[in-house]
C-alpha cells in the first residue's frame, strides 16, 4: 500500500481516500462530502484533462473534474 | 395562485420534466440562457416553480446560493404546497444526496414532498428493476418512477400531482434521517440497495470521454466544435436573415405605396422600415446562436468544453467557467455575464464579467457586417471555401477574444489582485452524454428572440424616430445638414473628425451608446433620408460612395471590437458587479482604448 495525493494517483487506478488536509476551507470540504468524496470512499482516477489540466474521477455514480489546487490536498493508498 | 416547486441536481432531467408539465408557455424570471433563473408555468391549477439545478443546500457559488435562498423562502411561503424532488434513476445516489436534503428541509416547515424517479426508460434499457414502493418507504416520502423523455408513468404522476397538491399535508415526509452525515450514509445505502451499477451506466460516457478528452483528438474536437458553431452563425442564419430583410423590404413597398407621398410615408420608409427593419435582421442570428449552444449544453459537451479550456485560460486569471459565459457573451452580454454567476472564484468570476463586453455579441454583427461590406471584396478562394469577408469576420470575433484575454491577464495582475478564502476551486460535473430534446431548446432559442426584441426594440425605435424627426425637421431648413441634427452633429465632428470620420458617423456613434445596433439603423435613417435603400447592401453601398476611407472604416470597426457600448450591459454590469466605480472604470478605458486604436488606424492607414 503507498500513500499519495489524489492529484498523483495513476491513470485507472482505484484509490481509497485516506484524509483531506486540513488546509482545505470548511466550504469546498463541505462540497467535497456532498460528492462523495469522504474518508474511506474509494475514487477512480480517469486521468487529467487536455493540456495537464484539472484531473478527471469517477465517485460513485458521478464522473467528475477536479483542479490541482484541491486534488493535491486529498490524500489516498493506492493498492499495488 | 398555490405553487407546487421542482427541484433537483444539475443534468438530471429537470428541465424536461418542467417542459412536459407545464408546455411550451413558460414565464422565465430572468434573461435566457445558461443562467440562474426561475422558470414558471402553468400545471392545471397550480404555478409550477422549477429551481436552478443544485448540488446541496450548502452553497458554493453564488448561482447556487441565490438558489437556495429563493428555495427556503417559497418553503416558508403559505402558497406553496408541494415539493417534487427530481431523480436521475441512473445516478440515484448523487441525486438523492440534494433531494434528501430538500425533503429534511421541507418536512421542518411542513410542506410535502414527492420524489420523481426521472430517466426511469434508461433503467429498463439496462434490464433493472427498481422497486419504487419499498423506496417510497424507506424515504417516507411517495417515489414515482417516470421519464421525462419517453412520457413514461407521466400521465399518471401527473394525476398523482395534482391529488397530492390539493390535499398536501398527506405527503409531508414521515421520515427524520438524521444528521447531515447519517443522510448521506442513507443515501449510499439506498443506491447500493435499489440504484443500478454505476460501471454499467458510465461505460459508454468513460469511453467516449477517452477520445474527447485525450490531449490530441480532444483538442482537436473541441476546434473543430468551436468551428462549427461560428460557421453555423452564418451559414445557417444567413437564409432567414435574407427572408427577414425580403420580408420587410415587401412590407416597406407595400405599406408605403398604399399611403402615398408625403412626411407619413418619410418616416415609414426611413425611421420604421429603414431603421427598425435593420435591426429585425439579426434576430434569426441570435436564434441560431442560442440554438447551437443549447445542443451543445444538452449533449453534455459544454463541461468538457469548459474542463479543456481551465487550464489555458487559468494562465490569464480565469477559470475553465468562464468559458461558458464568454460563449454566451457571442449572442449577449446579458445573459452572459449573469451566467458568469456559476464560477465559483469571486475573483475570476469579476475577471469573467468584466472581459464578457468584448465578446462580438449580436449587436455588433449588424455593425461588422455593414463595414465589412463596405471595406472588403466578397472575393471567394478554394471553390468558394474561403471566402474574404468570412474570413474578417473571424478575425473580429479572434480581436474581440484576444482583446478580453489580454485585458484579463492586466486587470488580474494590477485592479483585481485580491484572493481571499472565498476564492474557490474548479470542481465540475461531467454530465452523461446525451441526445439533446427538442422541447427545451425550442423554448430557449423562442425565449432568446423574444428578450431580444423586447429589450433592444423599444431603444431602437425611440432613438430611430428622435434622429428621424430631429433629421426631418426644420422642413425648410434645406436638407439633412441643415437639420437640427445637423446642428448637432457639427457640434460632434470636432470629436470624431480626428477619426476621419464626418458629423454623420458621429451622431451614430453616439446613439449607439444606447445600444450598438443603433448604429446601423441610424446610418440607415441618415442616409435613407438623404435617398439610399434601406436594407445593409444598399446602404453599403451608398457608404462607399459617400467615400469613407479604408483607414477611418478599419478604425471604426475596431472601436466597435473594444467600446462598451450597451446600456442594457452596463446597467448588468453594474447589479453584478454591485461597484458602480469599476463598472464606469470599464466603461470609460474601453472607451478611451477604442477610440486610440480607431485614431491610430486612421492616422496610420489613412
Amino acid at each position: 500500500m503507498q500513500i499519495s495525493t489524489l492529484w498523483h494517483a495513476p491513470k485507472h487506478a482505484a484509490v481509497a481516500i485516506d484524509t483531506i488536509a486540513d488546509s482545505v476551507t470548511p466550504m469546498v470540504l463541505q462540497r467535497l462530502f456532498d460528492m462523495g468524496l469522504e474518508p474511506g470512499q474509494t475514487v477512480l482516477s480517469l486521468g487529467r484533462g487536455p493540456f495537464n489540466g484539472p484531473l478527471v474521477v469517477q465517485i460513485n455514480d458521478c464522473v467528475f473534474s477536479i483542479e490541482q489546487q484541491v486534488a493535491q490536498h486529498i490524500f489516498v493508498s493506492t493498492h499495488r | 395562485m398555490k405553487k407546487i416547486i421542482l427541484v433537483g441536481k444539475p443534468n438530471s432531467g429537470k428541465s424536461l420534466l418542467f417542459n412536459q408539465l407545464t408546455g411550451l408557455r413558460q414565464k422565465v424570471a430572468n434573461y435566457p440562457g445558461v443562467t440562474v433563473e426561475l422558470k414558471s408555468g402553468r400545471f392545471g391549477e397550480f404555478e409550477l416553480v422549477d429551481y436552478p439545478g443544485a448540488y446541496s443546500l450548502s452553497s458554493l457559488s453564488q448561482d447556487e446560493d441565490i438558489a437556495v435562498q429563493k428555495l427556503h423562502s417559497a418553503l416558508d411561503h403559505a402558497d406553496t404546497q408541494l415539493v417534487i424532488c427530481n431523480l436521475d434513476a441512473t445516478r440515484l445516489e448523487s441525486s438523492l444526496q440534494f433531494a434528501v436534503q430538500v425533503q429534511a428541509l421541507a418536512r421542518a416547515k411542513q410542506k410535502a414532498v414527492v420524489f420523481a424517479l426521472n430517466m426511469a426508460d434508461q433503467l429498463q434499457r439496462f434490464g433493472h428493476r427498481l422497486d419504487t414502493d419499498a423506496l417510497s418507504r424507506q424515504l417516507g416520502s411517495p417515489v414515482f418512477a417516470i421519464s421525462a423523455k419517453t412520457l413514461l408513468g407521466l400521465s399518471e404522476f401527473q394525476l398523482a400531482l395534482t391529488d397530492i397538491a390539493k390535499a398536501p399535508e398527506l405527503a409531508i415526509p414521515s421520515h427524520d434521517h438524521g444528521d447531515a452525515r447519517a443522510q448521506r450514509q442513507l443515501c449510499r445505502q439506498l443506491a447500493r440497495d435499489y440504484g443500478i451499477q454505476s460501471d454499467i451506466v458510465l461505460k459508454n460516457q468513460n469511453r467516449i470521454d477517452a477520445f474527447m478528452l485525450n490531449n490530441i483528438t480532444g483538442g482537436l474536437a473541441f476546434l473543430l466544435v468551436m468551428f462549427f458553431l461560428f460557421q453555423s452563425i452564418f451559414t445557417f442564419a444567413a437564409p432567414l436573415m435574407d427572408a427577414v430583410e425580403s420580408g420587410i423590404g415587401a412590407l416597406a413597398s407595400w405599406v408605403t405605396a398604399a399611403i402615398g407621398p408625403g412626411a407619413t410615408q418619410d418616416f415609414l420608409n426611413d425611421a420604421i422600415f429603414g431603421g427598425l427593419g435593420s435591426f429585425l435582421v439579426f434576430v434569426p442570428q441570435i436564434m441560431v446562436l442560442t440554438l447551437i449552444i443549447g445542443l451543445l449544453e444538452d449533449s453534455g459537451y459544454l463541461a468538457r468544453a469548459a474542463l479543456i479550456c481551465h487550464r489555458p485560460l487559468s494562465y490569464f486569471g480565469l477559470s475553465g467557467r468562464s468559458f461558458i459565459p464568454y460563449l454566451s457573451g457571442h449572442a449577449c452580454a446579458i445573459p452572459a455575464i449573469m451566467a458568469a454567476r456559476t464560477i465559483e472564484s469571486p475573483r475570476k468570476r469579476l475577471l469573467t464579467m468584466a472581459t464578457i463586453p468584448l465578446m462580438a455579441c449580436s449587436a455588433r454583427l449588424p455593425v461588422y457586417a455593414l463595414l465589412i461590406s463596405v471595406l472588403i471584396p466578397s472575393t471567394s478562394y478554394l471553390g468558394g471555401l474561403v471566402n474574404l469577408q468570412g474570413i474578417a469576420f473571424f478575425s473580429l470575433y479572434l480581436l474581440g477574444i484576444l482583446f478580453a484575454l489580454l485585458i484579463s491577464t492586466l486587470l488580474s495582475r494590477f485592479v483585481i489582485t485580491e484572493q481571499n478564502q472565498s476564492d474557490m476551486p474548479f470542481i465540475l460535473e461531467l454530465p452523461s452524454y446525451r441526445l439533446p430534446h427538442w422541447k427545451p431548446l425550442l423554448v430557449r432559442v423562442l425565449g432568446s428572440a423574444k428578450s431580444f426584441i423586447y429589450r433592444s426594440g423599444p431603444v431602437i425605435f425611440a432613438v430611430t424616430v428622435l434622429i428621424w424627426i430631429l433629421g426631418y425637421f426644420p422642413s425648410d431648413a434645406g436638407g439633412l445638414a441643415h437639420s437640427y441634427l445637423g446642428q448637432i452633429g457639427h457640434v460632434l465632428e470636432p470629436i470624431f473628425s480626428p477619426l476621419g470620420l464626418d458629423w454623420r458617423y458621429g451622431v451614430a456613434i453616439v446613439m449607439s451608446f444606447l445600444a450598438r445596433e443603433v448604429f446601423v439603423g441610424a446610418l440607415g435613417t441618415l442616409f435613407g433620408m438623404e435617398g439610399a435603400d434601406e436594407n445593409i447592401a444598399g446602404l453599403a453601398a451608398n457608404i462607399q460612395a459617400d467615400g469613407l476611407t479604408l483607414g477611418a472604416g478599419i478604425g471604426l470597426l475596431l472601436f466597435y471590437v473594444v467600446a462598451l457600448q450597451c446600456v442594457a450591459t452596463v446597467a448588468t454590469l453594474k447589479a453584478e458587479t454591485g461597484s458602480t466605480k469599476l463598472t464606469m472604470g470599464l466603461v470609460a478605458g474601453y472607451g478611451v482604448l477604442a477610440y486610440v486604436l480607431a485614431w491610430l488606424a486612421a492616422t496610420l492607414i489613412g
